[in-house]
């Protein structure tokens, strides 16, 4: 630097040469995403239901002290009392408890699913996207036959083969669920395989797998989180209707659909029992897909301030 | 093009190929066959004659080639279930509810989503743009099946405006019996108006920021003008390539809706055969399922070219 300065020339207040280092702290990408979903008030308030329902379905029927299988004949289809908080059900059985225990096989159904469906489908897009060629097409040709064949068939045939139990529907839930994901995977590797600034990075000689972890995973993270939060709901969804049909779980096994489709029995003369357990399912859907659409801003690179 | 069409073709003939054998095999993965039950309280020697009449006599290799080769002729086979039926006679009957129903939710959700859409795209961060997206979130969150009861609870049972359950029959079928259809068609249009204007909203606002919308409104252009010739021309883009995919889906019934409000539809059968293994109704139905969700995707791929001059079919594989 100095040598460049022409004698005939004297710097003065200048002297500061690394003014070009970056003063601010740097903010990663997860970091940047929690600072902008926090402005974002109906995401936290979201955020907030799911946190107390979560709390409630893991420990609500220990906080009102009712077991959700007891049955008490002398109290059928009670309404809502300091003892009973959502009143009882045809058999006696206390509705908050088991809305709570149901809510709590939903949710973790839906987990577990939502976790299977992520990694099978981020594992099968990355293959299809990092070979391409016809390994790329022969992959896709079996997505597009599995996402052909009608849902519940598939489903139907699952539950048949296994009985119904919670394993079985995880199974019959996850088979062709993860499709949709290997292909939004694949999309978005492809098109950041040829973006500027991984080529950008290439010239400037990072390593590959530094351009993976930090360039294509944190883009691919945004998709990835988006179809977690929209997957979570629609197990929940699929689940409750697949037990009104008879086709899901079966008493003594206790989900949301269970008790909803038990509650449509008895619709007639105590609609609670079926509005409680569904105002339940639609708090839990509407805070995911509340909480999905923050995300998706928070997530979007585009929309960084 | 047509070198494109004939391939696309041949590639949908042997996608059907692959789901009618995926269907027979995974039905016969199944323990058991349709007649398991009924071949017990029966003399062995009935046994033997009615399994004999369905073919079940045979291996399993023997009955896939006998199979397919009747569905090259358009034969599914007969019924076991429901003796003197077959997949066509089942069709005829419960076909026609299912896609009345279908249309109307199509119809009725799409058209009022793509309204709100629009309102809430041109009102964009005022309370008529809030107002709509909290409906349409709302909208989603509240199963199909949960909508379907509380109306007809409330509804139909309470105030008594419409029926409880039932479906226009005869002459009705298609044009007539409306109070029959208002409560299903109201359930099952609600997750459309969702999908729908929210799909409009977020296209619209791409759109809304490109140069030729700058041009026309400094041409200058009518507002309505430029949203009816500029704006919403090119939010359709992605409107079309999903709603064939809504239609094919409606057509073949909602087995929610069906359920609930009793209708004679599709759905109904559907879920019965494959519990019971009727294979030559399950095929029949997977195979047409199947039929109506290629056609579309081959429809969107041409649609797509006509629409948008920009996807050229050549280079698509």
């Amino acid at each position: 630097m100095e040598k460049a300065i022409d004698p005939r020339f004297v710097v003065k207040g200048c002297e500061n040469t690394d003014k070009e280092a970056i003063v601010r702290p740097t903010i990663t990408y997860a970091q940047d995403a929690w600072r902008r979903l926090r402005k974002n008030p109906v995401a936290m308030v979201s955020l907030a239901v799911l946190v107390l329902l979560i709390i409630l379905a893991v420990f609500g029927p220990t906080i009102c002290g009712q077991d959700y299988t007891y049955m008490e004949p002398a109290l059928k289809n009670q309404p809502p009392s300091a003892e009973h908080w959502f009143g009882t059900d045809l058999l006696g059985r206390d509705l908050f408890a088991r809305v709570c225990v149901g809510a709590r096989v939903s949710l973790l159904i839906a987990l577990v699913c939502t976790c299977v469906q992520v990694i099978i489908g981020c594992i099968y897009g990355g293959i299809m996207a990092y070979f391409g060629g016809w390994v790329d097409s022969i992959m896709m040709r079996i997505i597009e036959v599995m996402m052909s064949l009608p849902y519940l068939l598939v489903v139907i045939l699952v539950m048949l083969v296994l009985g119904n139990s919670v394993p079985s529907l995880l199974v019959a839930l996850c088979v062709t669920s993860w499709c949709n994901t290997a292909r939004a995977v694949r999309g978005v590797i492809l098109q950041l395989k040829s973006s500027e600034y991984v080529m950008a990075a290439q010239t400037l000689g990072a390593s590959p797998w530094r351009i993976i972890i930090r360039h294509l995973l944190p883009n691919t993270m945004g998709i990835l989180i988006l179809n977690t939060a929209t997957s979570i709901p629609n197990y929940i969804f699929q689940e409750s209707t697949l037990s009104f049909l008879g086709i899901g779980l079966q008493p003594p096994d206790t989900s949301l659909g269970v008790i909803i489709s038990l509650g449509q029995d008895a619709m007639q003369f105590y609609p609670l029992q079926l509005i409680f357990p569904a105002a339940i399912l639609v708090l839990i859907v509407l805070s995911f897909n509340l909480l999905g659409d923050g995300l998706r801003d928070a997530l979007d690179p585009k929309l960084r301030k | 093009m047509l070198k494109y069409t004939v391939r696309r073709f041949f590639e949908m003939l042997l996608t059907l190929f692959i789901i009618a054998t995926a269907t027979f095999f995974l039905l016969e993965a199944v323990p058991g066959d349709p007649l398991t039950t009924r071949a017990e309280r029966l003399p062995e020697s009935v046994a033997e004659n009615l399994y004999h009449k369905y073919g079940l006599d045979k291996s399993t290799m023997e009955r896939y080639v006998i199979t397919m080769k009747g569905m090259l002729k358009g034969d599914f086979g007969e019924s076991v279930v429901m003796p003197g039926y077959d997949i066509q006679q089942l069709l005829k009957e419960t076909l026609a509810p299912s896609a009345r129903l279908g249309l109307q939710c199509i119809i009725v959700g799409v058209g009022l989503g793509l309204i709100l859409g629009i309102l809430a795209a041109m009102f964009k961060g005022t309370w008529a743009d809030y107002l709509i997206v909290f409906f349409s979130v709302l909208m989603i969150s509240v199963p199909t099946l949960i909508f379907g009861l509380l109306l007809q609870k409330y509804v139909a049972g309470e105030l008594g405006l419409f029926p409880i359950v039932g479906w226009p029959k005869g002459d009705d079928l298609w044009f007539g019996g409306w109070e029959y259809t208002v409560l299903p068609t109201l359930s099952g249009c609600f997750s459309y108006v969702a999908t729908y204007s929210r799909l409009l909203k977020t296209s619209m606002l791409d759109v809304i920021n490109q140069d030729y919308v700058l041009a026309a409104r400094a041409k200058g252009l009518s507002e309505p003008q430029i949203v009816r010739r500029h704006i919403l021309r090119n939010a359709f883009i992605p409107i079309i390539t999903v709603l064939p995919m809504s239609v094919a889906f409606a057509l073949t019934g909602s087995f929610f809706i069906e359920k609930i409000y009793s209708i004679p539809g599709f759905g109904r059968y559907f879920i019965d055969s494959i519990q019971a293994q009727d294979l030559s109704i399950v095929l029949g139905q997977t195979v047409l399922m199947a039929i109506l969700y290629v056609a579309v995707v081959f429809v969107v791929d041409i649609l797509y070219t006509v629409v948008d001059p920009r996807i050229r079919v050549g280079g698509r594989t």
